[in-house]
């Protein structure tokens, strides 16, 4: 049963297995010593999967054009870790949204205001920053960039069918209806995946009809009194968009409740259907499939008044420097040089993006252009759907919502788990 | 110790026709010759599909062009034959540098697991009759219902303190977090070795540090082959305790690096399923030659 215990045997495992040991080690210790030089290493953080080629390459000039600091780009380093380890990076380019602004009411960020570059962003674009909570006196996020987002339509589908846009919420159900009535599918419905509801539909119908912005202030104003008798609540500002949603929900593709975000650029790629509740980064990957189309953007008529169209923003970008960084200098001179206007532009133009700045010039993308006019005039609101905390499962709420559980009763429930995470608080 | 009465072989009673029953009792005569069992094999082979087709996925996908990949049928074959989501994947993460750190986190992870954990098996059993080692046995055991999650904030403090927020910290984790169940497997096994075996060796003038390395461990050695496998698989697949443990971009392991494909907004088919291709090779090489060790131990672990 047993292996013979020959000495020699287990002296050559003995040695192979220190051997091993060893060449671990010397591995570590040698990856250890990366090229460092003595310039101070500058992190910068950026996630976005499409954009890392284009910023890694932006860190390379960057590093080349002075010999002051080596910028590291960063696409992989868990934020909060990194934060709760004390080592945050040096200049962040992120998504600002609600689990960002943590960071900044507590100011873990820090103050950019005396940057000449600071005052370069549009008023109302800054503002953005400041429907999510704030740290007093602070400017500590510069938007980069802005998405806007409105309902994606095929133009070729819209004309064989003699459609025009839509500006009014009967002229929406009356492009609907004709679609529905020539065999077309109006809208692509992607319900499988819960956030694709939460942003398109959810954030279309209530932003088009609901003061988003009003109605978060009083809601954490309102905090655990919020229900059926309070001033705002989701179960009474809420009702009506949400009823329209579901209005809306008789015209999508029959297979909806089954088709995640992929098949629906897939789909869209494709042609079948005219209209898709999504923002543009629908677009690049609609256009991985390489079909020929000829898509547009309007925003979603919720009233009676083409007055009332708004498209839906959001800060896809934001520069931040952490106040714990060591390389604040470093970071700030990396911040100004991604703001200058030739490297700050092509990044939009390429991106579908809307610049932040004042002068920025205006968007040529036939696929956004449609925008401009509403971005330029101020008419725009951030998704209802981005200020509720991630402890209230709202998009899983909506899409029940979607599957035919009952509107009030839903929102009802919204209310109570808001009022609850107030109380905890 | 009870060891002493295990080693007697086992009785040739357990080898008849007890547990097939009168009935059966005649079709065992056929020893040698078993009846292929065909439903048994058919579900068998359809259970393979689970695995055989998202394979198939795996490997079509990423040699499509990206147009190819997004068109809605994956289980097309690719035409044309593209090689350059490889190239993509292979820039996009720095690959070379990624593999090896995923490859020193690993090769670091199983050799520690093995010999931290048999040392302390072996150190337990020996001395069970003793408060201190039983009761650290306890305390060990105690370790395995602490998931990682649960400590993860405190660990990634402690690590950055201590400057282990690198590779190296999350291979000592990796081995400090699974002793609890390979030096389980290990006391379970060692128990198994007679004790004279390793009397007689003393006899001979072997101090406690020959007999374990000469003895006891060549001894593991199918139970180390399953610790290794179980190591070796725990850690190269790991996600969530390299990206929260290492600080330094540019020393973070593969699995981490990959999920830039995958995205809530985008996807990249078929970069991403090269990729994982090129990540998942070696853990098939490994396997396909581990594989026998891997059964053997995992019986020899069973029966004690």
């Amino acid at each position: 049963m047993l292996p013979p215990l020959t000495p020699a045997g287990t002296r050559v495992s003995r040695r192979t297995f220190l051997a091993a040991a060893g060449g671990a080690l010397a591995a570590f210790g040698l990856a250890g010593c990366s090229p460092a030089g003595t310039r101070p290493t500058i992190t910068f953080h950026q996630s976005k999967p499409e954009a890392v080629p284009y910023f890694r390459d932006l860190a390379a000039k960057f590093t080349e054009s002075q010999d002051r600091f080596r910028v590291l780009h960063d696409m992989a380093t868990n934020l909060s870790a990194s934060f709760v380890r004390s080592s945050p990076p040096d200049l962040g380019c992120l998504n600002y949204n609600l689990e960002m602004a943590r960071f900044m009411e507590r100011g873990a960020l820090s103050d950019l205001s005396d940057l000449p570059e600071a005052a370069s962003i549009r008023d109302d674009v800054l503002d953005l920053t400041n429907w999510y909570p704030t740290y007093a006196g602070r400017t500590s996020v510069i938007p980069y960039s802005v998405m806007a987002a409105s309902v994606i339509y095929n133009r070729r589908i819209f004309a064989e069918h003699g459609l025009t846009v839509p500006t009014t919420w009967d002229e929406l159900i009356e492009v609907c209806e004709r679609l529905k009535a020539a065999g077309v599918t109006p809208i692509y419905g992607t319900f499988r995946d819960p956030w694709t509801v939460a942003q398109g539909l959810f954030d279309y119908t209530v932003g088009g009809m609901v003061d988003v912005r009003g109605f978060y202030k009083k809601m954490h104003e309102i905090g655990e009194d919020v229900g059926p008798e309070s001033e705002v609540s989701f179960q009474k500002t809420m009702l009506e968009p949400v009823q329209r949603m579901v209005q809306l929900t008789k015209y999508v593709n029959p297979d909806a409740s089954s088709r995640g975000y992929g098949d629906g650029n897939t789909a869209m790629a494709q042609g079948q259907a005219a209209m898709y509740f999504q923002g543009p980064w629908a677009f690049g990957e609609i256009e991985k499939a390489g079909t020929d189309l000829d898509l547009g953007t309007f925003p979603l008529p919720m009233t009676a008044d083409p007055a009332d169209l708004k498209v839906r923003v959001n800060i896809d970008l934001s520069l931040w420097v952490p106040e714990v960084s060591n390389g604040q200098e470093g970071a700030r001179a990396f911040l100004q040089y991604l703001l200058q206007p030739e490297v700050q532009n092509p990044y939009n133009a390429k991106f579908l993006g809307f610049g932040t700045v004042k002068d920025a010039p205006p968007v040529t993308d036939p696929r956004i252009v449609e925008m401009q006019k509403y971005y330029d005039e101020g008419r725009f609101y951030m998704g209802a759907s981005q200020f509720i905390p991630n402890t209230i499962p709202a998009a899983n709420y909506i899409q029940s919502i979607i599957g035919g559980a009952d509107p009030e009763g839903t929102l009802r429930r919204m209310d109570a788990d808001w009022a609850r995470l107030a109380f905890r608080a | 110790m009870s060891n002493a009465t295990r080693t007697v072989p086992a009785e040739p009673t357990t080898s008849g026709p007890i547990t097939a029953g009168p009935a059966a009792g005649k079709r065992r005569i056929r020893t040698g010759q078993e009846r292929t069992n065909w439903p048994a094999t058919a579900i068998l082979a359809a259970c393979t599909l689970a695995v055989l087709v998202p394979l198939y996925v795996t490997i079509s996908m990423a040699f499509k062009t990206t147009g190819q990949a997004v068109d809605g049928n994956a289980f097309s074959l690719p035409s044309p034959l593209s090689f350059d989501s490889f190239v993509q994947a292979w820039t996009l993460t720095n690959f070379p540098r990624g593999f090896a750190i995923s490859v020193f986190v690993s090769v670091t992870a199983v050799i520690g697991e093995i010999v931290v954990s048999a040392l302390a098996a072996y150190a337990i059993v020996r001395n069970w009759d003793r408060r201190l080692f039983r009761w650290s046995f306890f305390y060990l055991l105690a370790a395995m219902f602490i998931p990682f999650p649960v400590v993860a904030l405190p660990q990634i403090q402690l690590t950055g303190l201590v400057g282990l927020d690198n590779p190296l910290g999350v291979a000592i984790l990796h081995i400090v977090f699974a002793l609890a169940f390979n030096t389980m497997l290990f006391t379970a096994f060692l128990r198994s070795i007679p004790l004279e075996l390793e009397e007689s060796m003393r006899m001979d003038g072997a101090g406690t540090w020959q007999v374990f390395w000469r003895l006891i461990f060549p001894l593991l050695g199918p139970m180390s082959a399953t610790v290794g496998i179980f190591a070796f698989i725990a850690s190269w697949n790991d996600f969530m305790m390299p990206s929260l443990i290492i600080s330094d971009p540019e020393m973070q392991t593969i699995p981490v690096l990959q999920k830039i494909f995958q995205t809530q907004f985008s996807n990249s088919y078929n970069v991403a399923f090269a990729s994982y291709l090129m990540a998942m090779a070696p853990a098939i090489v490994v396997y396909l030659f581990t594989q026998r060790w891997v059964m053997s131990g995992l019986t020899q672990g069973a029966v004690k």
